[in-house]
């Protein structure tokens, strides 16, 4: 593998394996030249990419090779922790490191293990799955965070887009859609997940006549490649989607009836009295009323179900009042249609800012693009098979999702889907990543295929974390240091742990242990969560011992870490899953299935090491390796699709020590056989196998319904805030139970409530195609490529705002919220942004002293989000990332 | 036919109809502006700071809310009458039988005279190779590799641009901008022959050059963003 010092002299090769620059992990083909890494290219063998690559990728070279990257371990000699302290870093050797963290963790797992808390970057969403989770099945704690992963882009779409179409996101069938609804998102157009191959199929698609329609505040890239854009206010995207659900149910009465009597639970008739299902008295389940028949029957009578689209049924009722033995029950779908009169179009341009003439003209245009009652025939592996075509999609992510309303701005959006029926159908919007699959032929691994609740609803059998979209868990007692064992409808929560009371909270929770060693993987939480002072004070200085797996010094552990382990990066490392399961990186759509794996393309250069490797070292010193193993078998059942065979499972009782090559080795085997092993796959860099039709078209060959009402959420509010007031949780945090109800409302945010006239634009920030998290500003190349660009580093401001406020291009500003939090920019003045708001990119505006590229580029938005529980989604905890400004000239 | 002959009479000859023409689409309802093109080029040609054989200018039309943003990928346009041959003093830019405009570095003497006369701003010279690093730190193995390809290939104090990546037509491959963009925005071939993808996008697509006023017959075109 690796050149001898006479093969480099004429060495010139090309080496496939992923790359890491962001969660898309797109294929790659590495060049090396005489030992050294010259290019990067995209592999066309990967479905991942197939053969192309974004800017960030490209420029992976200088990741490899930047001399601030982290070399050797490094310990903090200053005691002092925070914003601006010196650490004073003095570099050790790995003995030492290693010799002081497992001393440090020993001494944890005596205090109690569960002080033990991980803290992972989103980018490396395969390491994580060994190192993170095997060594916290081994260690024994449960506390887990993905900093700004989650609270800035997740709580809200992933776990809505889990509970509808069992995947993470979703997008249009960009192959086969004529007409989109774009609220803000990236999403092929640079970002989000699946980038490039979504950006390749979005042009195809523009290129044959596609109208992408995009609602942002202002000419993003999507905006200004849009069919037309719609300036909207920001966070106001949910009372627009429900605009659209309204205009199209009750203005032009354009709904799929097919589609919500048999795909959705539109039809469950619901009690009056407190708003849950009229269960049959024998069975308990959900009844529906037989319009043939004239009697209720239980949801899947044979009589009443269609799975796929050729079976026939009895029509049920979607509207109308049914006595169910005394009881006048009205179907789910009439009390939605009901519900969703008073987002008229008026109203909606009242809180938007579109006109209402749009909201109903858009709206009518997505329901004659949908072709309802159209199908058309796919070859599946049971033969042709007819299914429903619905070529329109409406899709959304992190800006759309980034508010106080997150969980029902979700809901929203995707509701306008699954009322023509668009959804997970031929055109129409598809999970992503794609999320259903037989699995290799070989084996049957890796098996996804959701199935029916009891009460018929979608059940995801792969997910990505522990945090299963729906059924709801129960709530329980808390044990986290996040209390979040209490929360089943979201993925985490940032109120809670950046509390100035987290220790009171945590007593009065009874939660008997404290945060005592963090470990980050790749994580500057300091900077991609919210206001950097109420984070780093409130949460990472309660710490006792820190330590950090870095590719630089960042402004983290420049503030709070004790000791910082050089990682190596993906060019320097094996990762024996990377498309799985992740879900960010396979296209949607007819393309094969692709298992990417990772592997070095040069040894770690100078004392990096691999993340994984040293976890496992670690596991070994502390003699947890066997538990880290059984969690690792565990683990692999549930999210790689399917049970580890007895042959390749790892050795649980500690009597072996496996390297991480074997242990890539055995998870290949395992999935797709003995010959289809790491020898195997690496020569490719993946492992394909065809996709089934039916799995990419999964709706009508399915049993399962999703919801269009919300019926659970009603007993999950109940069980919470009973957990929740048993505790007195009051005493530090009022949560509004009112939004755990079963029909979606659009909320404001604190942005459009605010009232001082002086707080007068709307400020937000984007995904600029060059970043990705927080450390991309500091490759050379990306940086020079966000100066060639007017805007990435730049706070947009319309230039007439700007004239009124003295304001001209180039010049240097603050943007202050009403919390009196401010931070610093330069100004680009444009027409091309809605006139009351201002637009800022990344997460930019480094202060460290350790990324020198990096400094002062760009502005620091997030100091501007606030860390508290006003700023919060109730339903889901997803952060609000939308606030309030006034600018102002900097002296 | 003798070859000195067609020549003389004004008529194309044998030899000359073989050759391909090449010049290049790029369609600019697919272009979504990510910078891939730019990147792909700095990093196959190792082209050190400021220096952008391919670049993306982007720019704003309209006054709010009837506003579009437009990327607009911009390179040497190949042209078939090149000023920056035309002012040349020693010869040294050249056109390619291929209708690529190339630069014989050694005969180059760095005058800049052809920087000044390309009026789409497609030539770059470097006087001092610079590190992206510019804090005086051991140059890294990478950048020791691209300054030496870079001095070897390119030069210092001397005339650079984009030669449409000649060494990769040679393999049969396209330049690394049409293959690293995502958006398949980008193509390739044979300007004269009429079944070629370029020649039927340009006619299809009504593909227009930047600037004809200019008079050089830029040989890259654009779909515009219909």
């Amino acid at each position: 593998m690796t050149a001898t010092a006479q093969n480099r002299i004429e060495e010139d090769v090309w080496i496939p394996t992923c790359c890491g620059q962001c969660y898309c992990m797109c294929g790659i083909k590495v060049r090396r030249q005489k030992g050294v890494v010259t290019e990067i290219e995209g592999n066309a063998d990967a479905p991942s990419g197939r053969g192309s690559i974004c800017v960030k990728g490209i420029a992976s070279s200088h990741l490899l090779y930047d001399p601030y990257r982290v070399n050797y371990p490094l310990k903090r000699t200053n005691p002092d922790k925070g914003l601006g302290v010196d650490p004073k870093f003095v570099r050790i050797s790995w003995d030492e490191a290693l010799d002081i963290i497992v001393e440090k963790l020993r001494e944890c797992r005596e205090r109690d293990p569960r002080g033990a808390y991980f803290q992972a970057t989103t980018t490396q969403a395969s390491e994580i799955r060994f190192g993170v989770i095997g060594f916290m099945k081994g260690f024994g704690t449960p506390n887990y965070w993905v900093s700004g992963g989650g609270l800035h882009c997740g709580n809200g779409a992933h776990f809505m887009n889990g509970i509808m179409h069992v995947a993470w996101s979703i997008i249009p069938d960009f192959a086969h859609c004529n007409y989109a609804l774009n609220f803000g998102c990236s999403k092929g157009h640079g970002a989000g997940h699946v980038a490039v191959q979504n950006a390749t199929q979005a042009a195809d698609a523009r290129f044959r006549g596609f109208k992408n329609i995009v609602f942002d505040p202002f000419q993003s890239a999507q905006a200004s490649k849009a069919h037309e854009w719609i300036p909207i206010r920001v966070g106001t995207d949910g009372a627009m989607a429900l605009g659209l659900v309204n205009s199209l149910l009750n203005e032009h009465r354009i709904y799929d009836a097919e589609y919500l009597m048999y795909k959705t639970n539109g039809p469950y008739l619901i009690r009056p009295w407190d708003g849950r299902y009229m269960r049959d008295k024998e069975t308990d389940k959900p009844l529906v009323w037989d319009l043939i028949d004239n009697c209720p029957k239980v949801h899947n009578d044979d009589s009443v179900t269609r799975v796929e689209y050729e079976d026939e049924a009895h029509e049920v009722a979607l509207t109308g009042s049914y006595d169910v033995d005394g009881v006048e029950c009205r179907p789910a779908f009439d009390l939605l249609k009901e519900h969703v009169k008073k987002y008229t179009p008026q109203f909606v341009e009242k809180v938007t800012g579109v006109p209402a003439a749009t909201v109903s003209r858009i709206a009518k245009e997505f329901g004659e693009a949908a072709e309802i009652g159209s199908t058309v025939t796919i070859e599946t592996s049971m033969g042709p098979k007819r299914i429903p075509k619905r070529p329109v999609a409406t899709h959304f992510f992190r800006g759309t999702q980034g508010h106080v309303n997150s969980g029902w701005t979700c809901l929203s959006v995707d509701m306008v889907n699954h009322i023509v029926g668009a959804a997970d159908t031929y055109g129409a919007a598809l999970g992503l990543g794609a999320a259903v699959g037989g699995g290799y032929e070989g084996t049957g691994k890796p098996y996804q295929i959701p199935y029916p609740c009891p009460d018929g609803l979608l059940v995801a059998r792969t997910w990505v974390y522990d945090h299963v979209p729906y059924p709801m868990r129960v709530p329980k007692p808390p044990t986290r240091l996040d209390l979040h064992d209490m929360f089943p409808t979201s993925i985490y929560n940032a109120f809670v742990i950046t509390s100035p009371r987290w220790n009171e909270i945590l007593e009065r929770f009874k939660i008997p242990y404290k945060p005592d060693v963090m470990i980050n993987f790749g994580s500057n939480s300091v900077m991609t969560m919210g206001n950097a002072e109420a984070v780093t004070e409130n949460f990472l200085k309660k710490f006792n011992f820190i330590f950090s797996f870095q590719l630089y010094v960042t402004e983290f552990e420049e503030a709070v870490a004790d000791i910082v382990l050089p990682d190596a990066c993906f060019l320097e490392r094996f990762t024996p899953a990377v498309s799985f399961p992740s879900t960010f990186s396979h296209p949607q759509g007819e393309d094969d299935w692709g298992w990417s794996i990772r592997q070095p393309v040069v040894e770690p250069l100078h004392e990096r090491r691999d993340f994984n490797v040293v976890m496992l070292d670690i596991c070994k010193r502390l003699g947890i390796h066997g538990a880290y193993y059984k969690g690792l078998n565990d683990s692999i059942g549930i999210r790689y699709g399917g049970a580890m065979d007895e042959r390749y499972k790892l050795v649980e009782d500690g009597s072996v020590e496996h390297s991480w090559e074997d242990i890539c080795d055995r998870l290949l085997k395992d999935r797709f056989g003995e010959e289809h092993g790491l020898e195997h796959v690496r020569k490719k860099g993946v492992f394909t196998w065809p996709k089934r039709k039916e799995d990419v078209y999964w709706k009508w060959f399915n049993p399962s319904r999703v919801p269009v009402y919300f019926e659970y959420f009603i007993d999950s509010g109940e069980q919470i805030s009973r957990l929740w007031d048993e505790y007195g949780g009051k005493d530090f945090f009022e949560i509004d139970w009112s939004r755990f109800k079963a029909l979606a409302d659009w909320y404001p945010c604190p942005s459009h409530t605010e009232t001082s006239p002086e707080y007068d634009m709307f400020a937000f920030y984007w995904r600029a195609v060059m970043h990705c998290n927080s450390m991309t500003q500091q490759n050379p190349y990306l940086d020079e490529c966000s100066q060639e660009d007017p805007y990435v580093y730049a706070v947009q401001i319309h230039k007439d705002t700007a004239a009124v406020k003295g304001i001209t291009d180039g010049d240097h500003v603050w943007l202050e919220n009403p919390q009196g939090h401010r931070v610093k920019g330069w100004v680009a003045l444009t027409d091309g942004i809605e006139p009351h708001h201002l637009a800022v990119a990344a997460v930019a505006g480094h202060w460290g002293n350790y990324m020198p590229i990096a400094k002062g580029k760009g502005t620091f938005f997030n100091d501007l989000v606030e860390m508290d529980l006003p700023h919060t989604d109730p339903l889901t905890f997803n952060q609000d990332i939308c606030c309030r400004v006034k600018i102002y000239k900097a002296d | 036919m003798n070859q000195t002959q067609s020549l003389s009479a004004g008529q194309p000859s044998f030899l000359e109809l073989s050759m391909p023409r090449y010049g290049m689409v790029i369609d600019l309802k697919r272009c979504y502006g990510c910078y891939a093109c730019v990147m792909a080029c700095k990093v196959k040609n190792h082209t050190p700071p400021g220096v952008f054989w391919s670049r993306i200018l982007k720019g704003e039309a309209g006054t709010y809310p009837n506003v579009v943003r437009q990327a607009l990928p911009v390179l040497c346009m190949q042209c078939d009458e090149p000023s920056c041959m035309e002012v040349c003093p020693t010869g040294a830019t050249v056109k390619l039988d291929n209708g690529i405009v190339i630069v014989e570095k050694d005969k180059c003497m760095g005058c800049k005279y052809c920087m000044m006369a390309c009026p789409y701003g497609a030539r770059y010279s470097v006087d001092k190779w610079e590190s992206y690093f510019p804090d005086g730190l051991e140059l890294s193995p990478y950048e020791e590799f691209a300054k030496q390809a870079w001095e070897e290939r390119s030069g210092i104090g001397v005339a650079t641009k984009c030669d449409f990546c000649r060494d990769r037509i040679a393999e049969g491959r396209d330049p690394a901008c049409v293959e690293a963009c995502p958006a398949n925005a980008r193509t390739f071939g044979d300007l004269d022959d009429p079944e070629s993808e370029v020649s039927i996008l340009i006619k299809k697509y009504r593909g227009e050059v930047l600037n004809p006023e200019f008079g050089n017959k830029p040989k890259v075109y654009y779909l515009a963003p219909r």
